[in-house]
C-alpha cells in the first residue's frame, strides 16, 4: 500500500526514466553480494559464509529436499496461525472501531500485551498446548493478531460519517450499516493489516518453532524456523542459516505479492 | 399554450389546501461546544405542504443545514418540536430521503450499485423482487440520464455525473418528502442550469400538484431558489431565524422561458434585498 502511494507522487506524464529497465531494481543487491564475496574472501574465515558458499548449501539443502519440506511445514504453521489472528482481529478490529463502548474496553487490554513480544509467550504457550504445532500456531497467531486488529480499528473508524448518515437516512439499521458500509469502507485497511500480519507471522516462526521441540543433528521435521535454529545452536552452518533467510524472505515476499493481487481484486473501486 | 393549458388544469389547486407534512414549530437549536454554547436556529416556525417545493436560502451559517437536519432526524433540536404528518421526528427513516452537500456516494459500489443501495439494504425495498427492484432502478438511472455509465464507479465520474448518481439513488427509494443540501451548489454554472431543469422534472412539475413529492431544499444561489420555488423561506444570522417566507407565483412547468419573465428578477431583488445587510456584514467582518 505504501510503496505504491509513494510511487503515485509521481505527476502523470513524468518522463522521467523509471521503469526503462525492468531488472534495475537487481542492480544494487548483485553489487551488494560481490561486494560481500571480495570482502568474505579478503578478511573471512572458513566458517564465514560466501555467496558461494550459500549457494553451494542452498544446493544441498534443495538437493535433500530438507528446504522443501521445512518450508512447506512452517507454511502450514503460518497459514494456521494467520487464519486464526485474522478470525478473531478482523471482527474485534470492526466491533472496536464502529463502537467507542467496545473500544473503551478492549483498547487497554490489546495495547498492553503488543509490546510483549511473541518469544515472551513461549513457555505459556509450551504450558498450555504443549511442545508441538498448536504450539507454534498460538505464537504466530498471536504476533500477527496485532497489526491486524490495529488497521482494521483504524479503517473502520476512517469511514466517512456522511456515508453513515446516508444509510441511516435510507432507514438502514446498525447491524447493517456495519456490513454494508463499515466493512467496505475498512476494507483497505484491513488490507494492509493482512499483509503486515503476514509479514510478522514468518518474524515469529523462528520463535514459534523453538515450541516444536528442538531435535538436533538437523533434518527438516521442525519447519524452516526450527531448521535455523538446529544450524546455530547446535551444527553452527552459517551458510544454511542465510540459505534459510532467503528462503523465508522469498516466500514472504511472494505472499505479499499474492495477498495484494487478492485485495485488487476484492476492491476494483480502488484507482489503478 | 400547452404551458397554459396545464396552468388552467392545475390552477385550482393551490398550495394552500393541501395538507401540512412538515411541521417545524418554534424549532431551536443550541450546539454546546467547549465553553460556548452557539445558537445555531433559533425559533424557527414553518410548515411545509404535501408536494411543495420550498427552498431555504440564506447568508452562509445561518442554519439552513441545520433546519434540514433536524427535518431528517439528524439532529434533535433542543427546543420547539418537528413533525412530519402530526408525528414527531425522532430520527433518521426511510420516509424522508436527503441528498447531502458532497453526495456521499459509496465509493465501492458502481453507480448502478448506488442507485440500488436503499432498495437491496433499506426499507424502501421491501416487498420487491430482484426483477421490480432492477426494473425500478433502471428507470431511475435512465431517467437522470445516467444510462450507459452503469458500471462506473464514483471516482471515475465527474462532479455532474455524481450529482445525478445522489439524485437518482434519493428518487429510487421513492421517500415521501425530499431534503437536499445545496445539491447543485459544487456544479458549474451551465451544468447547474440543465440540472435545474431536470430537477423540476424528475420532482414531477408536468403533474398535478398532489402528485408530487414533497421538496425541502437548501441553496445559496437566489435565483435558483425563485427558479425552483413555491415559496422560498429566507433565513439570517445569529442566530439564524426565519425573516421572511416569500410566494413564488411563477407560472409552472418552468423553464429558460422563466427566468425571462419580468418578475423573475424583481423576485430575485426583493429576496436579495432582505439578506444584503447581513451578507454584507459577514463578508466585511
Amino acid at each position: 500500500m505504501s510503496a505504491t502511494a509513494i510511487r503515485d507522487l509521481r505527476v502523470p506524464g513524468d518522463r522521467t526514466p523509471g521503469h526503462a529497465w525492468p531488472w534495475r531494481g537487481l542492480l544494487l543487491p548483485l553489487a551488494l553480494v560481490v561486494l560481500w564475496q571480495v570482502w568474505g574472501m579478503v578478511s573471512g574465515n572458513v566458517r564465514t559464509p560466501l555467496p558461494t558458499r550459500v549457494l553451494a548449501a542452498a544446493g544441498a539443502l534443495i538437493a535433500s529436499g530438507d528446504l522443501f519440506s521445512g518450508i512447506t511445514q512452517s507454511l502450514g504453521r503460518v497459514f494456521a496461525g494467520f487464519a486464526v489472528a485474522s478470525l478473531i482481529a478482523i471482527p474485534l478490529g470492526l466491533a472496536m472501531g464502529a463502537s467507542r463502548a467496545v473500544e473503551r474496553n478492549v483498547d487497554p487490554l490489546v495495547e498492553s500485551f503488543r509490546p510483549i513480544a511473541a518469544i515472551a509467550i513461549l513457555p505459556l504457550a509450551i504450558l498450555w498446548l504443549g511442545t508441538g504445532t498448536a504450539a507454534a500456531v498460538m505464537i504466530v497467531a498471536y504476533a500477527a493478531f496485532f497489526p491486524i486488529v490495529i488497521n482494521t480499528i483504524a479503517g473502520a473508524k476512517r469511514v466517512d460519517p456522511t456515508l453513515l448518515r446516508a444509510a441511516a437516512t435510507m432507514g438502514l439499521g446498525k447491524l447493517k450499516t456495519l456490513r454494508t458500509v463499515v466493512v467496505p469502507a475498512a476494507l483497505p485497511a484491513i488490507g494492509v493489516g493482512l499483509r503486515i500480519g503476514m509479514g510478522v507471522a514468518w518474524t515469529a516462526i523462528v520463535a514459534a518453532e523453538l515450541a516444536v521441540g528442538a531435535k538436533a543433528g538437523g533434518g527438516a521435521t521442525g519447519g524452516i524456523g526450527q531448521m535455523m535454529f538446529v544450524y546455530y545452536a547446535y551444527s553452527i552452518e552459517l551458510n544454511r542459516i542465510v540459505v534459510c533467510m532467503i528462503a523465508v524472505g522469498l516466500v514472504a515476499l511472494a505472499l505479499d505479492r499474492l495477498i495484494r493481487l487478492g485485495m485488487r481484486l476484492l476492491m476494483p473501486w480502488l484507482p489503478r | 399554450m400547452t404551458g397554459a393549458k396545464m396552468r388552467d388544469r392545475h390552477a385550482p389547486d393551490p398550495l394552500s389546501a393541501h395538507p401540512v407534512k412538515l411541521r417545524l414549530d418554534g424549532v431551536g437549536k443550541r450546539f454546546d461546544t467547549g465553553a460556548a454554547a452557539t445558537v445555531a436556529v433559533s425559533d424557527f416556525t414553518l410548515d411545509v405542504r404535501q408536494g411543495e417545493f420550498l427552498v431555504i436560502v440564506g447568508p452562509s451559517g445561518c442554519g439552513k443545514t441545520t433546519v434540514l437536519n433536524v427535518l431528517a432526524g439528524l439532529e434533535q433540536p433542543t427546543t420547539g418540536s418537528v413533525t412530519i404528518d402530526g408525528r414527531s421526528i425522532r430520527g433518521p427513516g426511510p420516509d424522508r430521503g436527503v441528498m447531502f452537500q458532497d453526495y456521499a456516494l459509496f465509493p465501492w459500489h458502481t453507480v448502478w450499485g448506488n442507485v440500488e443501495f436503499g432498495l437491496r439494504h433499506g426499507p424502501a425495498g421491501e416487498g420487491l423482487d430482484a426483477t421490480a427492484r432492477q426494473k425500478r432502478v433502471r428507470s431511475y438511472v435512465d431517467l437522470v440520464g445516467l444510462g450507459g455509465a452503469e458500471t462506473k464507479y464514483p471516482h471515475q465520474l465527474s462532479g455532474g455525473m455524481r450529482q445525478r448518481v445522489a439524485l437518482a439513488r434519493l428518487m429510487a427509494n421513492e421517500p415521501e418528502v425530499l431534503l437536499m443540501d445545496e445539491p447543485l451548489a459544487a456544479l458549474d454554472a451551465q451544468t447547474r442550469l440543465i440540472l435545474q431543469d431536470e430537477l423540476l422534472r424528475i420532482w414531477g412539475q408536468d403533474r398535478p400538484a398532489t402528485e408530487r413529492r414533497t421538496v425541502v431544499f437548501i441553496t445559496h444561489a437566489i435565483d435558483e431558489a425563485v427558479f425552483l420555488a413555491d415559496r422560498v423561506a429566507v433565513m439570517t444570522t445569529h442566530p439564524g431565524r426565519l425573516k421572511a417566507v416569500i410566494d413564488v407565483e411563477l407560472p409552472r412547468p418552468r423553464g429558460d422561458a422563466t427566468r425571462a419573465l419580468p418578475q423573475f428578477p424583481s423576485l430575485c431583488q426583493h429576496i436579495w434585498s432582505l439578506i444584503r445587510d447581513e451578507a454584507y456584514r459577514a463578508t466585511v467582518t
